[in-house]
């Protein structure tokens, strides 16, 4: 297709493009250079203070070792990938399809009601998000006051037994806003008129959705379970405030192992490995992705 | 297009140049010591005539914050640190050494000495101390009575407070035994939580019963002290379940523990002198009298294990303090201002209004100091107190300990914690800077 | 837009997950309202507005007008960026072109407090510890995601428009301003209320870059709620709060209506 390589108007506005196009690649090279600057320092036993943050020393690949010889870094990806695949994907993604399924061209109070409450929930702070979640499942929180009693039974320390699930609902409750709006507009592209010559041949509102509209929308999925899932997966604020990574190393993610080591311990160059390492791993999430976007055009 | 290069050139010079000399002397400090900073630095502005830029910060992102200014050489020119951290920052050489200065001072020789150990580094003292603290074991005298103790409390071993809190628990109460642990809090579970059941766990003979055997020059690995502590942990949220391990991971420990003891769920706390404020309010407003607070809670030492050996009672000091940069300009105004806020008057009226202890003779041996009855008793136990082991690398040793006391409430067997924390060390500090005591 | 209405099933499934995702809310609610509030959830016992009145007295005013700008400033200038290169990639097509796109979105995958010393070393040589820094900061760290973003949106824009302007005799520049740039629109509220958001929530950067409490965003001014070892006045922070969501929720119900087409073109990948 060489002839439509270069759309003609474009041929001759290359310097304006070029100068549009520079605060952007000005910005793209300073992101480059914090990248190698935490890659470079990865190899390094840097600190933060003490005699090492003046006297630091080339290691090798040391720092990479230790994420898999000494404890804490194997065990929070572990909580990382169950928090990252129940409240990003089966949460957020689900949940918001589903939601903007159910509300597809409804108009009204009840579809403002419910987008306001979505919205409300991500736009809220991410330290007062904690504390509403904290009051809300405490022992003389909402869960416990209008369910668990009323239903007959003690009340339930649920930060305690079960931590890890209070916070992954706890951030579908937030971050679902994101992936209703996408899949929102994902399902008002799909063309009306497909759906209602589908309709005359007899497709039954199942089929429609299964057939027609999820094979379209594929690559709005796709692209909404890799953004989330990138954003999910270095996600620290809500789940420090909520937990702190506790009780023990329950809610422990790699974003919070990841400050321990650089702040608590001042091992920023331990920390620049595991952040390298968590680029590493998304990165392959991301292949996956990759593929099944891949669709024939 | 040069000639737009070097005018932006020479703005950005311009705007680097402005930014120190907006003030004189700079300061960074958390704001629940605004009481204290804050007239010093008045007192200093009117009688130096400079200008002083104040920044008062959030306590949360403080770590953050403190870490990258030093370690960029942005840190302003009097800065608030946590006592443990002064021999690391020295021995990097972010703080500027006081001993010259401290000399010309005519209130320096009030301070003391075993205080200022805690602020040196290699001999040289490097910040001075805001206040220190002691620590005891609190109790709730309702849920004491309710569950049969008798009071005052005077436990002399770990099964005594041990038995008090099934005792306790037996009687429903959710809470019996707060010991602080994991590392949500931070220095906190270390200090308030391991280190006074360490240092009854052995004999202080050859530091036994510490994290560093200091005339060896070594941290200390594994010892029958660090054992029996973790021991101690297991026993509480793990074998007997005398508390939930969520207290110490709550988005807001101190308020938590407030409602718990509002509710009579809490039995007894292992927690420091400052609670006498703390647990109403820690800047002292609307707080109840005296009489009214020890009617409600009470106190005693911490006891020794009941090994052969062990202390009687334990107890660790640590408290804050405030150095000056070694980047700072003007020294000279920074540690005029240092002694302003220091003053006798103004560091008085804060020790004695917030119930803080003394950390100098003038202050302590005063007739108001002594006519507060708590502070008086607190003292007392600030005669065999100790500090902790802050050699440099410290850091890194405490947070261990704290994912060690973690990984008990996880399940894991002392036997792992130990054999873990001593991976730790040695991988931090090399297999020779690490011993184990039998 | 089809007037259907909801089956009673989907209506009442509908109401439930209203409520579900409001009613935390009420923990916050009774707690700005209750004047001796303590964090806990129960009716306000000395119901009053005296936590708003806190809320907005003070330095809250002045955190007000830092958040805004700094907001504003962020998304602004995350559009500029973003839409500027977004239209040349999406419309040419060279060697390399999907490499550096997913190399993009690679880069983004650093976990902030990872690159937050390089960033503050670097702001620091170069005079930038000040909202302006921040601006730029938080710009940098938006731009892999933004700059996909807008690109796939311009994606779903028919270049035939262009085609025919360009046949019709109009200059690249005239093509942007009077084509482009409309039919874009959607796309830049897109970016511009993700941009602004997120810089609106912001609290890491602000506090690490700033010299004086006088450049202080609203987030830092929530923080004043907590002491070290002092109680929280939650009656404070639930009202603080409330008044500190307001605007970026404002923000949202402006731009709906531009937004709902900005986003069917973020999915299509190019």
């Amino acid at each position: 297709m060489r002839s439509q390589d270069i759309r003609p108007w474009l041929a001759s506005g290359g310097p304006l493009l070029f100068v549009a196009a520079l605060p952007a690649i000005l910005l793209v090279g300073v992101l480059l250079y914090f990248t190698f600057w935490a890659l470079a320092f990865s190899f390094t036993d840097l600190e933060t203070v003490g005699a090492k943050a003046v006297n630091w020393s080339w290691v090798g690949i040391d720092n990479y070792v230790r994420l898999f010889t000494r404890k804490g870094f194997l065990e929070s990806l572990w909580v990382t990938l169950q928090f990252t695949f129940f409240s990003a994907i089966v949460g957020q993604c689900v949940m918001g399809f589903l939601l903007a399924v159910a509300l597809r061209g409804k108009t009204g109070r009840l579809r403002a009601l419910v987008e306001v409450s979505l919205m409300l929930g991500w736009l809220l702070p991410d330290i007062v998000a904690a504390f509403l979640w904290s009051a809300t499942t405490s022992e003389s929180g909402l869960l416990n006051q209008f369910i668990v009693i009323p239903l007959g039974f003690d009340p339930i320390n649920f930060r305690n037994d079960y931590a890890l699930t209070v916070v992954i609902l706890a951030n579908v409750w937030k971050g679902t806003a994101w992936s209703y709006l996408l899949f929102t507009a994902a399902l008002d592209s799909v063309p009306r008129e497909v759906l209602e010559a589908a309709t005359v041949d007899g497709a039954t509102s199942r089929q429609r959705m299964w057939r027609i509209v999820l094979p379209m929308i594929r690559p709005h999925i796709a692209t909404n379970m890799l953004f989330i899932t990138i954003w999910t997966f270095t996600y620290f604020s809500l789940i420090f405030a909520m937990t702190g990574g506790g009780p023990g190393n329950d809610t422990r993610v790699l974003a919070i192992f990841l400050y321990l080591q650089s702040f608590d311990v001042h091992k920023l160059g331990y920390g620049s490995a595991i952040s390298v390492a968590m680029l590493v791993i998304v990165g392959g999430l991301s292949l996956i992705y990759l593929r099944l976007l891949k669709e024939p055009k | 297009m040069k000639k737009y290069l070097l005018a932006s050139g020479a703005g950005l010079a311009m705007l680097c140049q402005m930014a120190p000399a907006f003030a004189d002397v700079s300061i960074m400090y958390p704001d629940w010591m605004s009481a204290l900073v804050e007239p010093g630095i008045s007192n200093f502005e009117a009688a130096s005539g400079q200008k002083v830029n104040a920044v008062k910060m959030p306590g949360d992102g403080y770590e953050q914050r403190v870490a990258v200014d030093l370690a960029a050489g942005t840190a302003p020119d009097v800065v608030v640190v946590d006592s443990f951290m002064v021999s690391e920052l020295a021995s990097a050489g972010y703080l500027y050494d006081l001993d010259d200065k401290l000399a010309g001072w005519d209130q320096f020789k009030y301070y003391m000495p075993g205080l200022l150990d805690v602020a040196s580094y290699d001999g040289s003292v490097y910040a001075l101390p805001t206040d220190t603290d002691v620590r005891m074991l609190w109790y709730d005298k309702s849920v004491f009575e309710k569950a049969g103790i008798e009071m005052p409390w005077a436990p002399k071993t770990w099964d005594d407070v041990i038995a008090a809190a099934e005792k306790i628990k037996a009687a429903g109460v959710e809470n019996a035994f707060v010991l602080p642990a994991g590392t949500k809090q931070g220095e906190a579970a270390t200090m308030q939580g391991f280190y006074m059941a360490l240092l009854g766990a052995d004999t202080p003979t050859d530091d036994r019963n510490r994290l560093r055997a200091w005339d060896k020059n070594a941290w200390i690995g594994d010892s029958p002290a660090l054992r029996r502590t973790l021991d101690l942990y297991k026993t509480v949220y793990v074998d007997k379940e005398l508390t939930p391990a969520s207290i110490n991971y709550e988005t807001d420990v101190g308020a938590a523990i407030r409602e718990a003891i509002s509710k009579d769920q809490l039995g007894i706390l292992a927690s420091g002198s400052w609670e006498f404020s703390c647990l109403w309010d820690c800047n002292g407003i609307n707080i109840p009298s005296a009489e009214e607070r020890n009617a409600t809670l009470g106190w005693t030492p911490w006891p020794g294990s009941g090994a052969e050996g062990a202390p009687a009672t334990t107890n660790i000091s640590g408290g804050w303090t405030l150095g000056v940069s070694a980047k700072a300009a003007d020294p000279d105004a920074a540690f005029g201002l240092l002694t302003s806020i220091f003053d006798k008057d103004n560091f008085a009226k804060w020790t004695i209004g917030e119930h803080r202890m003394g950390v100098r003779t003038d202050i302590t041996e005063s007739a108001e100091y002594t006519s507060d009855a708590f502070l008086a008793e607190a003292t007392k136990l600030a005669a065999t107190t100790t500090g902790r082991d802050t050699y440099p690398g410290y850091a890194k040793v405490t947070t261990a300990v704290q994912e060690a006391t973690a990984a008990i409430l996880d399940g894991a067997s002392v036997e792992d914690a130990i054999a873990e924390y001593k991976a730790t060390l040695e991988d931090e500090f090399g297999a020779e800077a690490v011993i184990t005591f039998k | 837009m089809e007037r259907s209405t909801h089956s009673p099933m989907m209506a009442l499934a509908l109401s439930f997950v209203a409520v579900i995702w409001i009613s935390p809310f009420a923990w916050l609610l009774a707690n700005a309202f209750d004047t001796s509030a303590n964090g806990q959830l129960r009716w306000p016992q000395t119901p009053g507005l005296g936590n708003f009145v806190d809320a907005i007295s003070g330095e809250a005013g002045g955190q007000f007008v830092n958040s805004v700008i700094l907001a504003t400033g962020t998304a602004t200038m995350t559009v500029a960026a973003a839409a500027g290169a977004a239209y040349g990639l999406s419309r040419l097509t060279f060697r390399g072109k999907d490499a550096i796109l997913w190399g993009l979105v690679l880069l983004r995958m650093l976990p902030t407090n990872g690159v937050l010393v390089p960033i503050y070393f670097a702001a620091q040589t170069a005079g930038l510890l000040n909202p302006l820094g921040v601006m730029i900061a938080l710009t940098v760290l938006n731009l892999p995601f933004t700059l996909l973003l807008m690109k796939n949106f311009f994606d779903t824009v028919p270049f035939e428009l262009e085609e025919a302007a360009h046949v019709e005799g109009a200059s690249l520049w005239q093509i942007l301003i009077r084509i482009v740039l409309p039919l874009s629109r959607a796309g830049v509220a897109v970016v511009w209320f993700f941009a602004f958001t997120g810089a609106w929530n912001e609290f890491l950067f602000p506090l690490i870059f700033a010299r004086s409490e006088a450049v202080f965003p609203m987030s830092i001014g929530l923080y004043s709620a907590f002491g070290q070892h002092g109680a929280i006045q939650y009656g404070f922070l639930a009202a603080y709060s409330i008044v500190y969501a307001a605007p970026a929720v404002g923000v949202y119900f402006l731009l709906r209506r531009n937004m709902n087409t900005g986003f069917a073109g973020v999915g299509v990948k190019g």
